[in-house]
């Protein structure tokens, strides 16, 4: 077990002359048997930095420390990790059990017994005792998935490395995997890195996430905490399920203006608010649909379309004078009685509401909430 | 009555292809049907080329002095052609293999280069490769200095000759096979701490079989089939290979000797016949992927 730490890592492409910056210094602690995800969009070099510690990459800029050893010139062999692959990368023409005593044959002076050993309790562990004998081509997607992950394990690796692992597998598959590499995560208490793009893999796996966008990290949280105080505009709308409404909006005495929004802001809010450009967040989950208007905090909308999703409904509303389409979206319990084209009330809590500068993104103003207390939170 | 009328239209098309697939055959069989006649006549000239002979027309002597004539060029030539082939899809695979898996610079100059061998005609460097194993590298007399025998010194010149010739075509269908393989697959390979040759050895070479099986029928045919090469490095002679005897086969009787140069084509040509046979499931395969 070791820690993991990355010292403003850089990376640039050569592209016909031009230097493309894929990481741009990124820092990033990871501490012993910490489980950390690294999300984000497609191309914002999120694998491009787990291919950097995995040494698959070079290093442009920055160290790379795996436990406290700086590993920047290490070949990927010397760095005692291992890595799951997307595609699972297993050798097609071998074994199971082939495929998982490779690694020990080449990286370690095991005895043959003892390789066979510590294979055998891989995949006790991993449930693939009775595929030993089968070569990849003759396993289904879930058990070529368990085999990757058994050949990381066989290694006993002081890093794990996994790209995007579950992203081939079936929804449900995914989900009941999703939960087994936590427990397995636990269980081995080995430091992880773990590269995805989907947000509930992000959500519920990882002790902090990190947030990658374009090659710069956006920020480095609990997931929890980027939740709920994401520290600029593209966290707060890459994370979550449906995605934070925003409204550009400007400050006009005591109300932000804008949008088919007039919004009154308390005081205590507004001494927040470094600029008078702003755009306000509100999540979907935050939004209720009330019978009446009571304050200026509630808005008469119209209902544009209802997605029905049994327990809860994603309600799509339309400010009056907005342009056709425009919409935001509030979840709603699934019982809730509403249908496209009804005049509804949306109530925006102002304690849920964040701010962010529009310039810059920064979030101003984040909704309250105590990174220790308990948090309904219903994703 | 429509059904009817169909499954006619479909039988008389059927019939159709059925008759063009038996012309083709004949066209393709013609030749050797003819040639396997004329070698067990007693007189070629007897009956028309394609009719079997008369039970007292028939005879084996044009395959037993063929069989005699080109037994020690059949030798040369697997002596020859064996190694040979081996050489050239071993090499050209390693040389695939670290001109397309691994990564360096100048990677595409040094491929165009081997690209470039391919197009090089044996006639354009006939000469300079016959002055070079002549004169600057005389194997055939080095070995006779040591005692081994002049003619395999010189086989052993035309076996490098064949394999440097074989190694560009090699090269590139080894290639166009290994940019198929998954960088996934080898990146875990090299995260597994296999070193680049133990990458090749474990993981490459294993995968490779179906190709193998390509580029041995492949440069087996062309170095078992060559006369231009082994006539000028090696020539007649007691290293010759089975095809330098059987161009001088006929000529050697009196008469045209169409008996016995057919039999004589037939057995060079046997050994071709035999690795197409062991090799062909696997040829299949390399080639369809």
């Amino acid at each position: 077990m070791a820690t993991l730490e990355l010292d403003s890592i850089t990376k640039h492409f050569d592209d016909d002359g031009k230097t493309i910056v894929a990481v741009d210094d990124a820092s990033i602690d990871i501490d012993d048997g910490e489980f950390l995800v690294l999300v984000g969009p497609s191309g914002c070099g999120k694998s491009t930095t787990l291919r950097m510690i995995a040494g698959l990459e070079t290093i442009t800029n920055g160290e790379l420390r795996i436990g406290d050893r700086r590993v920047n010139e290490a070949k990927p062999r010397d760095r005692d990790i291992a890595m799951v692959f997307q595609s699972y990368a297993l050798y097609p023409h071998m074994t199971v059990r082939e495929n998982m005593s490779f690694g020990l044959e080449e990286s370690t002076d095991l005895s043959n017994d003892e390789i066979a050993e510590r294979v055998e309790s891989a995949t006790d562990t991993m449930g693939i005792n009775d595929l030993l004998d089968r070569k990849p081509s003759e396993l289904s997607g879930g058990q070529q998935q368990r085999v990757a992950l058994g050949r990381a394990i066989v290694r006993e690796p002081e890093v794990f490395l996994m790209d995007e692992p579950l992203s081939n597998l079936d929804a449900k598959l995914r989900a009941q995997m999703r939960t087994e590499l936590q427990r397995l995560q636990e269980d081995l208490d080995t430091t992880t890195v773990y590269v995805t793009h989907d947000q509930t893999e992000a959500m519920t796996m990882g002790d902090r996430i990190a947030i990658l966008n374009d090659g710069v990290l956006q920020q480095v949280a609990t997931p929890l905490e980027a939740y709920h105080t994401p520290a600029n505009q593209f966290v707060a709308g890459f994370i979550g399920e449906p995605s934070m409404n925003f409204f550009d909006v400007d400050l006009e005495g005591e109300t932000v203006v804008g949008g088919g929004l007039d919004y009154p802001v308390s005081g205590d809010v507004r001494a927040t608010l470094t600029t008078d450009s702003l755009v306000l967040g509100i999540r979907p989950q935050d939004i209720e649909l009330v019978d009446a208007v009571e304050s200026g905090r509630d808005v008469a909308v119209t209902v544009d379309v209802v997605e029905p999703m049994g327990d809860e409904s994603n309600v799509y509303l339309s400010l009056p004078d907005t342009r056709e389409g425009e919409t935001f979206i509030a979840n709603v319990d699934g019982r809730t009685p509403v249908e496209a084209g009804d005049d509804v009330v949306a109530r925006i809590p102002e304690e849920a509401v964040h701010f962010f500068d529009r310039q810059t993104g920064e979030a101003l103003r984040n909704r309250e909430f105590e990174g220790d207390a308990d948090v309904d939170l219903s994703l | 009555m429509t059904d009817t009328t169909d499954s006619t239209g479909t039988d008389w098309r059927r019939v159709g292809l059925y008759a063009v697939l038996v012309l083709l055959v004949v066209f393709y069989l013609l030749p050797l049907w003819t040639g396997l006649m004329t070698s067990i006549k007693i007189d070629a000239l007897s009956t028309a080329p394609f009719l079997p002979p008369a039970p007292s027309g028939f005879t084996a002597i044009h395959w037993t002095r063929a069989a005699h004539a080109l037994a020690g060029g059949l030798v040369n030539s697997l002596i020859l052609a064996i190694p040979g082939t081996i050489l050239s899809a071993l090499l050209g695979s390693m040389a695939a293999y670290g001109l397309t898996t691994l990564e360096w610079r100048y990677q595409i100059p040094v491929l165009v280069l081997f690209i470039a061998g391919i197009f090089i005609p044996y006639q354009a460097v006939l000469i300079p490769v016959s002055k070079f194993w002549a004169v600057y590298l005389p194997l055939g007399q080095y070995g006779a200095a040591v005692g081994i025998p002049k003619w395999l010194g010189d086989l052993t010149g035309l076996i490098i000759t064949h394999v440097a010739y074989g190694i560009p075509i090699c090269t590139l269908l080894f290639r166009t096979y290994y940019k198929d393989f998954s960088d996934e697959m080898v990146e875990a390979a090299r995260l597994d701490g296999a070193t680049t040759h133990r990458i090749y050895r474990r993981i490459i070479l294993p995968l490779s079989v179906p190709m193998f099986a390509v580029t041995l029928i492949y440069q087996f045919t062309q170095i078992w089939n060559d006369l231009l090469f082994a006539l000028v490095i090696v020539g007649p002679g007691k290293g010759a290979p089975v095809t330098v005897p059987l161009a001088q086969l006929g000529a050697s009787l009196s008469d045209v000797g169409f008996g016995i140069r057919m039999a004589g084509a037939f057995v060079a040509a046997l050994p071709t016949i035999i690795v197409y046979v062991l090799f062909g499931d696997q040829f299949a395969e390399g080639v369809s992927t």
